[in-house]
Formats: structure tokens, C-alpha cells, sequence
């Protein structure tokens, strides 16, 4: 051949790199903006002293005042507290669903979904109405029973997170080689000893992984703690007294900072563990049937109808409160309370389906744009990009609106011309959940086979070709999914957008805590109980839009 | 020459995948690549079809370098091994793709889509969705939207392997005759010998990224050009254990090379022999394939497989055989790679 040197070849820049680059630096430069800039701000801020100067002034006051190491123990007290009991229950839950033939499987299951569609604070709320001063309990018995502080917190974080870890535990259960059990008995193991050697090491995964996942949902919720909390005052609750009290944002930076760092550590190791799932179970693999055995399978429904009962009291007694005139002393039926002639009236609740609504719609773009610039770039920059879309996930949501307040309350920052509208509320609410959605949307890209994109490019079409007439039409069940996602955690989300409403874009969430706060509970439940009303309504719509469009096998409830 | 690869190399992280390959297709002819998997094939079909990005070298279309053409500009046809039609579009719409992407008048795109579900034969299936066929009919769509544009070149990268048996031998036909009444260039990836020789023109045998030798069915099978080639196309015994070397002394192979012969070129001695070197072996297995027996002899430790065509008697296991290695037919090959 002739003077061909080996040189190196550089693919040239076409029409189809620049349609990539655009999206991926339009993506990143949104994470950049909406997640790295409000995070830098809290620890910038952090570190600014009450008299002006840079240091570690607030962090030395933090750590050698009482009060706040107290704060410190408080949290992870109640937090592994709940979490260790949490993972215990609803492993076993799990496990009667996945493993066992009790009755009424698919209504317990519904059941024990029941606290993702609303506020967190609902179950505190719950909770008051039972065990409270005036609860039901005490008003019925005489007791004195107090449920402010540790024991509140716990029980109502317990029904909170309980989902969550059902949900992976369920799916960790639910894959399982059937002939693997049929070895250990063949073997002569009895039930207990094949539980021991065979279910528990097989699930290891999903049981580390729920442990992260609730830690770092109980770590960082607000919602509960500020209603039952009481004088037991933990992180989260601490960032908005901090702030929205005592207007001490260097402070609320240092809690905040302090929360955020364990918070992350969960995340980040659960995301590891996640990673190294369900490797045993291969193509080959027998799926495990349950077969019946009556007493065992009795027992087994009565612990689940328990912990569903728990939960469906818990949230039920909330809708119940909301239809009675006051409760616990006149249980007589009334609409009244969903006149809701205080505040500024039901318009939250408005407001809130209205950020829901622009929260869902960006979100799918969003979400979508940058799920596909992390499928079809890959270098090193983009690992970067990859950590930033799924960083949110280990931010608390007080963390995330409180970098929001010191980030953009401030007219030099060009997204000030939209702080304290609907919109920058809907981009907070975006960014906080935007691993989920982002996971989601790559999840579902990546199933989709390669051969697709290579077909469509030798065929001549261009990126953008193929995106409009083959990736969307393949994956709009998922994007309608991410923004029911979306719409729900809008709706019942309190933390981070507790700080970024004004008097006219108030929230329904928030309207429950401050009529919560002012012991407007029959009115506060009423709100709450419109909240979970419009989530379920939703839904159920989506749902059958889903179901006319002929598409099925999509979860909605994540 | 319609297409030439001068020295197309490509590395992943570090690995040669295909190591300064040089080819030349001329127009019409239907070229396979062959070799075990992980040999190269696969990335050298999509270097050419623009998937991959050379590392070093070039590809050229009629003297035109394409080395940094993507594939969309390319106007190659490409078939892949399975599930490359798109889910969400009918038959028709999946033929018309291509001709849309080229923005073609409504009415040509038309035209041409019932053109091409003639020649596949799927007319009647037009409005069904990919789901709906079987997988021979949807590798015929496949073709059918691959040839819709008139590429300048077909390429097909293991097309029939995804599918059962006998469609696989129907497909085979169907494809070959289909590339000769269009005359259109070809290539084609597969790991499958016999589908390579009944269907090439010219078999390029690969080995760890590199050309082992080109030719056609023929000069591969009666003239491999190494032990690989050899091995890999067609069954060979290869003589280099020490019974072999002795007896074989006059036929002595040169450095870095080894003699061999084809099972079915060893000769049975029921009588006295034919003058060529005699060896006594041990039957440890046969196996009748019906319309011949294979025979697996050892001599000293060394195995070597025998293949009789025809009715014989059987032989049972343990008892001696004679069989001579006539010297026309002992090939000697390069030992390694080229």
C-alpha cells in the first residue's frame, strides 16, 4: 500500500454530533444550575460566620453546643431505630407475599402501598388523632399516654418508609431458584434451616439495600418529626427552625451540610449494592412456586392483615377526622371542614396540582433528555454527568429547598427572575427526585436493543430521525410513568418546598402543616385528605389511559 | 474495485479487534467473512457499514475514502442478526423507512415498498407488525428494508443464526439467489462453514482480527493456506506426533509448518496396500452418520480420525486397523497465523 500511514482517525463533526452534544450539554448544564450550584451554596454558606468572616466558626459551635449534639443523637437514634424495625417487618411482610399462599395477597399489597400517595405527615397526623392528648385512646381510657417524641416519630416513620423496604424486599423474594430449595430439602434441611442457608443469603442484596433506602428516607423526613416530634428534635426539623425560625440560614447550612453527609453515605451505598443484585439468578433458573400449608399460611396472614391494619387505621382515621365535626369529642358527620373558609381557602390545593402538573410535563423532557444523552454518550465526561443526574438522590429534601433560598434569592442570579413563582418550585421538585426518574428513563432505554439505533442510522436517518419515529413511540409508556412519578411526589412532597413558597404559591402539603400548627387538625386532615384524593384520582386516570392505549405490564406506583 | 479496506484497524481498550486488514470486493460479488466468534468478523462488517470508528487505515467506495462518513451517509444495507425491525411500525412502514429517510416522493415510496414486499414475498403481510411473523419471514423484511434504498452495498451480519434449521437452509437459497438477480455486492459475517461455502463467492477465513486466507470454497478446502484454515473448514488430522513424523520422514514438513490430512483421505488396508506408508491403529470409537462412518484409531498415543464412506462392516471397539496416508494427499501447512 502506498505511504498509508496508521494515523489516527477523528470522527468529523455532522449534524448528528451536534443534535448529542446540544442535549447532553443542555442536561448537564441544567444539573450544573439546578443540583450542583444549590449544593455549593449551602456549603459556601456553611462556612460564613454570623459576623461576616470565612471559617469553621458555625461548625465549632455546632459541635460544642448540647443542644445540638443532642439534636445529632436524636436523629440517628430514632433513625436506626426505625430503620433496623422497619426492614424487620417488612421482610417478613414481603415474604408472606412473595412465599407463602395466604388469602388476600393482592389487597395487602395494595395496602401497604397506601403511604406513598400522601404527605409524610399524614401518618403523624394519624397518630395524633389515636394517641394524641386528645386522641382517641386517651379521651376513651383516661390515660395520659404521650406520643410526642421518640416513640411518635417511630411508629409514624415506621408506616412511612414501610413501603419502600417492602418493595424491595418483595422484589428481592419474588426472584428465587426453585431448584436450589429442592436441593436443600432433598438434602433433609428442615423449613428453618433452609431459610437460614438458602432465602436469607439470596435476598442479602435486597435486605442491605432496603436497610440504605429506609435510613435514608427516615434520616431526612420532615414531615412527621415537625408534627409529633415534639420536644425530640431531630436534623431535618432542626434546618427549618434554623431558618423559618430564627432566620439563622448559616446555621441551617451547617445542619444541613451535617444531615447531608450521611444521607448521601446511604445512598451511594445502597446504589453500590444495587449494582451487584439478582446476579445470581440466571436465564436457567426455576421460579420458586409456594405451595399451600394451611397453619403456617394462616400465621402468616395474620401478621400481614396486623401490619396492614396499622397502616390503613393510621391513614383511614385521617379521612375519618376529616368528616367529623371535632374530633374526638363530637364524632357527628359534617362537611365542613372541606369548606375550607381558613387561610387562603382550597387555592393550595389548586396550586399544588398546578405544580404537579408543570413538575410532571418537565420532567418527562427533562428526565427523557438526559436518560438519552447518558444512553448514547459514553465517555468520560458523561460519568460525571451520570453522578450528577443521580446525586438528588442524596440530597435531603430540606438541604436541596434551603440551597435553593440561599443559591437564587438573590437578584444577581439570573434564575431570580423566576424565584418565588410556580415554576421554580416545579424545578426544585424536578431536581429532588430526578434519580428516580432518571433511572427510570435509562432503565428503560437500555432495554431497548442497540440494534434499533444502528438499523435506523444505516437506513439514513439522522439521530433526531430515529429519536421522533423509533426510541419515542418504544418508550413513551415509561416517559407517562416518570410523570405520574413526578405528579404523586409533587403533590405529597413538604421538605424541600417548604421553603421556596410564597403567600400565593402555597402548597396543599404545606397548608396541612400549618393548619397542624395552628390546631386546625379536622381541617388539616381534610386537606390531607384531598391531597391523597387527587394523587388516587390521578393515577386511576393514568392508568386507564395506559390501558386504552392497549399498553400494560407499566408500574405506576414506584 | 468497488470496495477497499487498506490496513482498517480497530482496538477496544487495548485489544486489537482487527488488526490491519486488507481486502478488496469487486462490484457484484458475494464475499462471507468466516471465523470463530471473537475473531474480528463482526467488527470488520460494521468498520465497513460505519457502526464502528476506525482506529487506523481506510475504507474506500470506488477510490472514495468513507473513513469518517457516518453510517447514514453511507448507503450501505444492512441486515443484522435478530430483532433489528422496528417493533413499533408495520412491514411496509419498516421497507419504506429508508426511502423516507431519503425523502422520496409519497408516490415512489410507495412504489418501491410494494416492489420490494414482491420480491420477498411478503405482499400479503404488508399492514401486519414484526410480532406477527415468524422469524424467517421477519429476516426477509429485514433484507427487503435493507435493499429498499439500492445500497451500494449489501451487508449481512449473521443473518440466518438466530433462525431454526430448516429456515436457515431456505433463507440461504432465497438470500443468494436474491443477491445474484440483483446483482449486488455483498458481504456477509458467519461462523458457519457450510453456509459460507454454499453461498460465497469468496470466503475470507479470520483469526484474532487478522485475514488468514481468501479464497473460494474449493481453494480453501483442497489448498488451506495454514492449519487454522485448515482446521477450521472442513475436519483434519494434523501429523505431527512422533509415529507420523517417523514413517513420513520423505514428506518431512519445513520450519514452522506441520503435515495433515483429511479424515476421509486415509485409506482402509484390507489387503496388502498400495505402496504408501502403512500404520496399525486401535479402533476406539465409531460413529455411524449414515451416509459414512467416522472411525477414531489411535497409534501410540496419537489419535486420528478416519471417515469410510459407504457400507462396511462394522468394526467394534479395541480391534486393529490398517490404514495408509497416501503421500499425494498429505497437505502441509504454516503452523500459526499469518
Amino acid at each position: 500500500m502506498t505511504g498509508l500511514a496508521l494515523r489516527t482517525i477523528r470522527p468529523r463533526a455532522d449534524a448528528d454530533r451536534l443534535f448529542i452534544f446540544a442535549i447532553a450539554a443542555g442536561a448537564a448544564l441544567l444539573l450544573v444550575l439546578f443540583v450542583l450550584a444549590p449544593i455549593w451554596a449551602i456549603l459556601r454558606f456553611s462556612f460564613v460566620a454570623p459576623d461576616g468572616s470565612i471559617g469553621l466558626d458555625n461548625y465549632v459551635s455546632y459541635f460544642t453546643s448540647a443542644r445540638f449534639l443532642g439534636i445529632l443523637g436524636n436523629t440517628f437514634e430514632v433513625t436506626i431505630a426505625v430503620t433496623l424495625f422497619t426492614v424487620a417487618l417488612a421482610y417478613g411482610f414481603a415474604y408472606a407475599i412473595e412465599r407463602t399462599c395466604m388469602p388476600l395477597k393482592r389487597v395487602l399489597r395494595m395496602i401497604a402501598l397506601i403511604p406513598i400517595f400522601s404527605p409524610s405527615l399524614v401518618q403523624a397526623i394519624g397518630l395524633q388523632f389515636l394517641l394524641g392528648r386528645n386522641g382517641l385512646i386517651n379521651r376513651t381510657f383516661g390515660t395520659e399516654l404521650d406520643i410526642y417524641g421518640f416513640w411518635g416519630i417511630f411508629i409514624a416513620d415506621t408506616l412511612y418508609a414501610f413501603p419502600h423496604a417492602f418493595l424491595i424486599l418483595a422484589t428481592a423474594l419474588a426472584v428465587s431458584d426453585a431448584r436450589l430449595y429442592e436441593s436443600a430439602t432433598s438434602l433433609g434441611a428442615s423449613s428453618a434451616r433452609v431459610f437460614w442457608t438458602v432465602t436469607l443469603p439470596a435476598t442479602r442484596y435486597g435486605i442491605a439495600s432496603a436497610t440504605f433506602v429506609v435510613f435514608a428516607i427516615v434520616i431526612t423526613d420532615f414531615g412527621n418529626p415537625v408534627v409529633i416530634g415534639g420536644n425530640y428534635s431531630v436534623l431535618a426539623v432542626e434546618i427549618y427552625n434554623q431558618v423559618s425560625g430564627q432566620a439563622n440560614f448559616s446555621m441551617g447550612a451547617v445542619v444541613g451540610v451535617i444531615l447531608l453527609l450521611p444521607a448521601a453515605l446511604a445512598v451511594f451505598a445502597e446504589k453500590w449494592i444495587a449494582r451487584r443484585q439478582f446476579a445470581s439468578v440466571t436465564a436457567q433458573s426455576v421460579p420458586l412456586v409456594p405451595k399451600p400449608e394451611p397453619a403456617r399460611d394462616r400465621l402468616w396472614f395474620l401478621y400481614s392483615a396486623a401490619i396492614a391494619a396499622a397502616i390503613l387505621i393510621v391513614v383511614g382515621v385521617v379521612v375519618y377526622a376529616s368528616f367529623v365535626r371535632l374530633w374526638p369529642y363530637n364524632l357527628s358527620f359534617t362537611l365542613h371542614h372541606y369548606a375550607f373558609d381558613v387561610q387562603n381557602g382550597i387555592e393550595p390545593l389548586w396550586t399544588s396540582i398546578y405544580v404537579a402538573v408543570i413538575t410532571a410535563v418537565l420532567g418527562m423532557i427533562v428526565v427523557t433528555a438526559a436518560a438519552y444523552a447518558n444512553h448514547h454518550v459514553q465517555n468520560r465526561p458523561m460519568r460525571l454527568f451520570y453522578f450528577l443526574a443521580i446525586l438528588p438522590a442524596a440530597v435531603p429534601g430540606m438541604v436541596l429547598g434551603l440551597g435553593y433560598v440561599l443559591a437564587f434569592n438573590d437578584p444577581a442570579n439570573p434564575v431570580y427572575a423566576i424565584y418565588g413563582t410556580m415554576l421554580i418550585i416545579a424545578i426544585c421538585n424536578l431536581y429532588h427526585y430526578h434519580a428516580q426518574g432518571f433511572l427510570l428513563a435509562t432503565t428503560n432505554m437500555k432495554q431497548i436493543s442497540r440494534a434499533f439505533d444502528e438499523a435506523s442510522a444505516t437506513l439514513g436517518a439522522s439521530r433526531l430521525t430515529t429519536f421522533r419515529r423509533i426510541t419515542l413511540p418504544l418508550i413513551w409508556p415509561t416517559i407517562i410513568s416518570v410523570g405520574v412519578f413526578y405528579f404523586m411526589r409533587a403533590m405529597v412532597t413538604l421538605s424541600a418546598v417548604i421553603f421556596l413558597i410564597t403567600p400565593v404559591t402555597q402548597l396543599a402539603s404545606v397548608s396541612v402543616l400549618y393548619l397542624d400548627e395552628r390546631g386546625a387538625l379536622n381541617q388539616a386532615a381534610a386537606f390531607a385528605a384531598c391531597i391523597m384524593a387527587s394523587v388516587v384520582v390521578f393515577l386511576i386516570a393514568a392508568q386507564l389511559l395506559l390501558r386504552i392505549a392497549g399498553i400494560r405490564g407499566i408500574t405506576l406506583v414506584r | 474495485m468497488l470496495l477497499s479496506l487498506k490496513k482498517v484497524t480497530r482496538r477496544f481498550s487495548g485489544v486489537v479487534a482487527v488488526d490491519r486488514v486488507e481486502l478488496e470486493v469487486g462490484e457484484g460479488e458475494f464475499v462471507c467473512f468466516l471465523g470463530p466468534s471473537g475473531c474480528g468478523k463482526t467488527t470488520l462488517l460494521r468498520l465497513i457499514a460505519g457502526l464502528e470508528t476506525l482506529d487506523e487505515g481506510a475504507i474506500e467506495l470506488r477510490g472514495r475514502d468513507l473513513g469518517m462518513l457516518p453510517a447514514r451517509k453511507r448507503n450501505f444495507g444492512v441486515v443484522f442478526q435478530s430483532y433489528s425491525l422496528f417493533p413499533n411500525l408495520t412491514v411496509a412502514r419498516n421497507i419504506a423507512y429508508g426511502l423516507e429517510c431519503r425523502k422520496l416522493p409519497r408516490a415512489e415510496i410507495a412504489a418501491r415498498t410494494g416492489e420490494m414486499l414482491e420480491l420477498v414475498h411478503l405482499s400479503e403481510h404488508a399492514s401486519k407488525h414484526p410480532h406477527e411473523l415468524s422469524g424467517g419471514m421477519q429476516q426477509r423484511v429485514a433484507l427487503a428494508r435493507a435493499l429498499a434504498p439500492q445500497p451500494e452495498v449489501l451487508l449481512l451480519d449473521e443473518p440466518l443464526s438466530a433462525l431454526d434449521a430448516k429456515v436457515r437452509e431456505a433463507l440461504r437459497g432465497e438470500i443468494r439467489e436474491l443477491q445474484k438477480r440483483l446483482g449486488i455486492t455483498t458481504i456477509m459475517v458467519t461462523h458457519d462453514q457450510d453456509e459460507a461455502m454454499e453461498m460465497a463467492d469468496r470466503i475470507v477465513v479470520m483469526n484474532r482480527g487478522r485475514i488468514d486466507q481468501v479464497g473460494s470454497a474449493d481453494e480453501l478446502y483442497w489448498r488451506p493456506a495454514t492449519r487454522f484454515v485448515g482446521e477450521f473448514i472442513g475436519r483434519l488430522n494434523v501429523l505431527d506426533g512422533a509415529p507420523w513424523q517417523g514413517r513420513l520422514d520423505g514428506e518431512a514438513a519445513g520450519a514452522g509448518e506441520v503435515l495433515a490430512i483429511r479424515p476421509e483421505h486415509v485409506r482402509i488396508v484390507d489387503d496388502g496396500g498400495g505402496g504408501e506408508p502403512v500404520f496399525e491403529g486401535i479402533v476406539r470409537r465409531t460413529a455411524f452418520l449414515g451416509n459414512m462412518t467416522r472411525i477414531l484409531v489411535e497409534t501410540e498415543g496419537n489419535a486420528l480420525e478416519i471417515e469410510v464412506h459407504g457400507a462396511r462392516k462394522r468394526l467394534a471397539q479395541g480391534e486393529l486397523l490398517r490404514f495408509e496416508l497416501p503421500r499425494a494427499r498429505l497437505s502441509r501447512l504454516g503452523a500459526a497465523s499469518r
